[in-house]
């Protein structure tokens, strides 16, 4: 019989939450009190998120995400500024020394992604792993990842575009140089795709979680169960969201 | 003196660096290493930052420092290296 996994559905919450629960669903793991667990998520309102080691004023134009109402937050995974408006986001949490996880962290985003590529090809979408951190399809990206280890235990969160709008995504991101913005615009446009542009057709986040649910059954030969979180969850994303990703020490830390 | 610089790591990631340092005896007061680079454990790069102060802006002393913090504190880097970081600190200079 298959090993099986949570499986957490937990809609559309703000910024602060979403990057809330994946940390309380980590902490909950590494102290054996759940078991591995893939999360789908949106975010609402549309958020900017920064990687771990970002600089947020270097990153973020704070003064358009507030005209905009874009919410911002700083991630615990390294990697770079997200904008999160149309997409399915996924987190895996799961124990560094599962046999499925190799130890090579290198290695261990090719086989989460490979749950990703498999979800995508459940879509009719042909894709490939590209090293650091990306999924590409016919070499533009759908995909990004990020992830982390703490105690012990692994993080990946990442998101799959269901569609993207890069005017603007580039009117919250901060470029180096203003002049070049309208080639820097068309470079995305250039390197960026979505589902929706690949299949020509609006598709439901619903089916974008289904077709993604099978991707990692296929790739872990593992059963997703639906659960929830857990009281020890709710009660460590509150507290996680007052600590840091609702507080200004954290979000402006660099 | 204050300055700047960004460098895209040749295989790797975007890195942003904000020195602070002493123009007359070209030492380091402070320096903010930052960009879309990976590096476990997290503290790492604070590690490195705390250990930078006061350090000859010079690129042998820069590099073996970089790669003896990195090696101490078993920190490993995604998308950046002691080579990248180096350089990224020393183009401030320009």
């Amino acid at each position: 019989m298959n090993e099986k996994w949570r499986l957490l559905l937990t809609g559309a919450s703000t910024a602060a939450t979403n990057m809330s629960i994946d940390r309380a669903v980590l902490v909950a793991n590494s102290e054996g009190l759940v078991p591995p667990t893939v999360r789908f998520y949106e975010w609402k309102p549309p958020a900017i998120s920064i990687g771990y080691f970002q600089g947020l004023e270097e990153e973020v134009d704070l003064v358009n995400c507030k005209k905009l109402d874009v919410d911002y937050v700083r991630r615990i995974t390294g990697g770079g500024a997200v904008f999160h408006e149309h997409e399915l986001t996924y987190s895996i949490v799961i124990s560094e020394s599962h046999p499925e996880i190799p130890k090579n962290i290198m290695d261990s985003y090719g086989r989460i992604c490979g749950a990703i590529i498999k979800g995508l090809k459940n879509l009719n979408i042909e894709s490939q792993y590209k090293p650091i951190n990306d999924i590409l399809t016919n070499g533009k990206k759908i995909s990004g990842n990020a992830q982390t280890r703490k105690m012990k235990t692994v993080l990946q969160h990442g998101t799959v575009l269901m569609d993207v709008d890069v005017e603007k995504m580039f009117s919250i991101l901060k470029v180096p140089n203003e002049k070049i913005k309208d080639k820097l615009i068309a470079d995305v446009k250039d390197r960026v795709t979505s589902i929706k542009h690949v299949i020509n057709e609006e598709i439901s986040f619903a089916k974008v979680a289904e077709s993604m649910k099978n991707g990692f059954e296929e790739e872990f030969n593992v059963e997703l169960e639906l659960g929830v979180l857990t009281d020890t969850e709710r009660d460590l994303t509150k507290k996680f969201e007052k600590e840091y990703f609702s507080n200004k020490n954290w979000n402006n830390k660099r | 003196m204050q300055s700047n610089s960004i460098y895209k790591v040749p295989n790797g990631k975007l890195l942003k660096i904000f020195l602070d340092y002493n123009g007359k005896n070209k030492r380091i007061n402070t320096v903010r290493i930052t960009g879309d680079f990976f590096a476990y454990p997290e503290e790492a790069i604070e590690i490195i930052e705390n250990n930078l102060k006061k350090m000859i802006l010079e690129k042998n002393l820069l590099f073996s420092k970089i790669s003896s913090v990195i090696k101490e504190n078993n920190i490993e880097f995604i998308g950046l290296n002691a080579e990248g970081l180096t350089k990224g600190i020393l183009m401030c200079l320009k």
